[in-house]
């Protein structure tokens, strides 16, 4: 893995590289409309930026990255296990921030012990143990993205992460987005905006109208 | 897997604890259910031992429905359920761990309405111990049913209208099972109160084994 500032051999689109997870020509259709068509994504470590227009397809390839829809053509390849957070948190109701990350950690079968200071790092601390329903949008959002640090798994998909957060935790994302990427794992951001990660970024998707192509 | 199923069945638990729509809508509907339907088919009819469990059984089905939306809805808030079905595993721990967990809330709801229908309708009877082991069994067979429907209808708009058409024609069998067993139970007929706690034994494991296999694949 290059050091910070250099570009890390990630994979770009067509390219024979050590792969974490992959789409092969790769169809989605829902709702018999056609999301995605015959994409092909290989997925390396280091970071990975899709970028497109709203309704291009973004979520959708990050969801079949995820197996969370169904290919109508293609295959998915997934080396390991992937963390996926959606644009919007994925924690259950009813449950406290810190309940619902200890549930996704020991469904894992990993150690909770840093679940306290993850959610700290991510500025929730006494309302860790409010029910999530009681927390801001953006207290939400940093809740569902400290477990980024506590469920280190080998690739992660993030949508729309910076969406709810104001300036110092678009900054405590970026930094930890940095970190994962120089730890060797893959992170791939779905995003309109935020052009500063296109300089950390070893690989980026174009996404227009179900299309993708290497940018 | 067994660790898993536990883990999806004590998340949901939790979350019934502190937002209880589910348990307190089921009991509240069974009681008013229970109560109406004696009174419109009279006093006299509803403590019949034929009638006074079918009273009751359609009256918990119906209950039941209502908790495994409510449990459904919570998932589909913020996109929880996607966590959980993102998670190595998840597809296939989620419906043990929903079966799991909405037993013990309809067994709570079975309880509360088993209470209300002996004391509104001033029921002898005559083998408790059979008619406890009918309900166990009845109770059981619910949540594997309504849940499977549930999974089938979830990407339906309109679910909350299809899953009481899907749910109740296959549950015709155990309500008829459950309640000729606590009729069973109620005149003393051990015999038959056994027999029809075995089926309802049978329709819950081939329902549980059914959802074991389908659900992971539905949930796509």
């Amino acid at each position: 893995m290059g050091a910070r500032g250099q570009r890390p051999p990630i994979g770009l689109i067509m390219r024979t590289v050590p792969s974490n997870a992959s789409l092969h020509d790769a169809t989605v259709v829902l709702d018999d409309r056609v999301i995605l068509r015959t994409v092909n994504v290989i997925v390396g470590p280091g970071l990975t930026v899709v970028r497109g227009p709203n309704g291009s397809g973004k979520t959708t390839l990050l969801r079949a990255l995820a197996g969370l829809v169904p290919l109508a053509r293609g295959d998915r390849r997934v080396a390991g296990d992937i963390l996926y957070i959606g644009h919007r948190p994925m924690l259950l109701r009813g449950l406290t921030a810190r309940e619902n990350l200890e549930f996704f950690v020991r469904f894992r079968g990993g150690d909770t012990r840093g679940i306290d200071g993850a959610l700290r790092g991510w500025g929730i601390g006494e309302e860790m143990d409010r029910p999530v329903e009681r927390l801001s949008a953006g207290e939400r959002r940093r809740a569902a993205l400290a477990r980024v640090e506590t469920e280190p798994v080998g690739v992660l998909l993030l949508d729309e992460p910076f969406a709810d957060l104001d300036d110092a935790g678009a900054s405590r994302l970026r930094q930890t987005i940095a970190r994962v990427r120089d730890d060797g794992r893959s992170v791939v951001v779905a995003t309109h905006a935020h052009p500063e990660l296109d300089d950390i970024a070893g690989a980026q998707i174009a996404l227009d109208d179900g299309v993708a192509r290497a940018a | 897997m067994i660790e898993r199923i536990v883990l999806v069945a004590r998340r949901e638990l939790r979350a019934e604890r502190r937002q209880p729509d589910g348990v307190v809508a089921a009991v509240t509907f069974i009681a008013v259910l229970v109560l109406l339907e004696s009174l419109v088919v009279g006093p006299q009819i509803a403590r019949d031992a034929d009638v006074a469990p079918a009273l009751f059984w359609i009256a918990l089905a119906f209950a039941s429905i209502l908790a495994t939306m409510r449990s459904f809805d919570r998932e589909l808030e913020d996109d929880a359920l996607e966590a959980l079905v993102a998670l190595p595993g998840g597809r296939d721990a989620l419906f043990g761990g929903k079966v799991l967990a909405l037993t013990i809330i309809l067994g709570l709801v079975a309880l509360v309405g088993g209470i209300l229908s002996l004391v509104l309708l001033d029921l002898a009877v005559a083998l408790p111990g059979q008619l406890v082991v009918v309900i166990a069994f009845g109770v059981a067979a619910l949540p594997p049913v309504v849940i499977l429907d549930v999974i089938l209808a979830l990407r339906l708009r309109a679910r909350a209208a299809l899953v009481p058409i899907l749910a109740l024609p296959v549950l015709t069998p155990h309500l008829l099972a459950a309640s000729r067993g606590s009729a069973a139970a109620l005149t003393g007929d051990a015999t038959g109160a056994w027999a029809w706690a075995a089926l309802l034994a049978a329709i819950a494991l081939v329902y549980l084994v059914l959802g074991l296999s389908v659900a992971p694949a539905a949930l796509d």
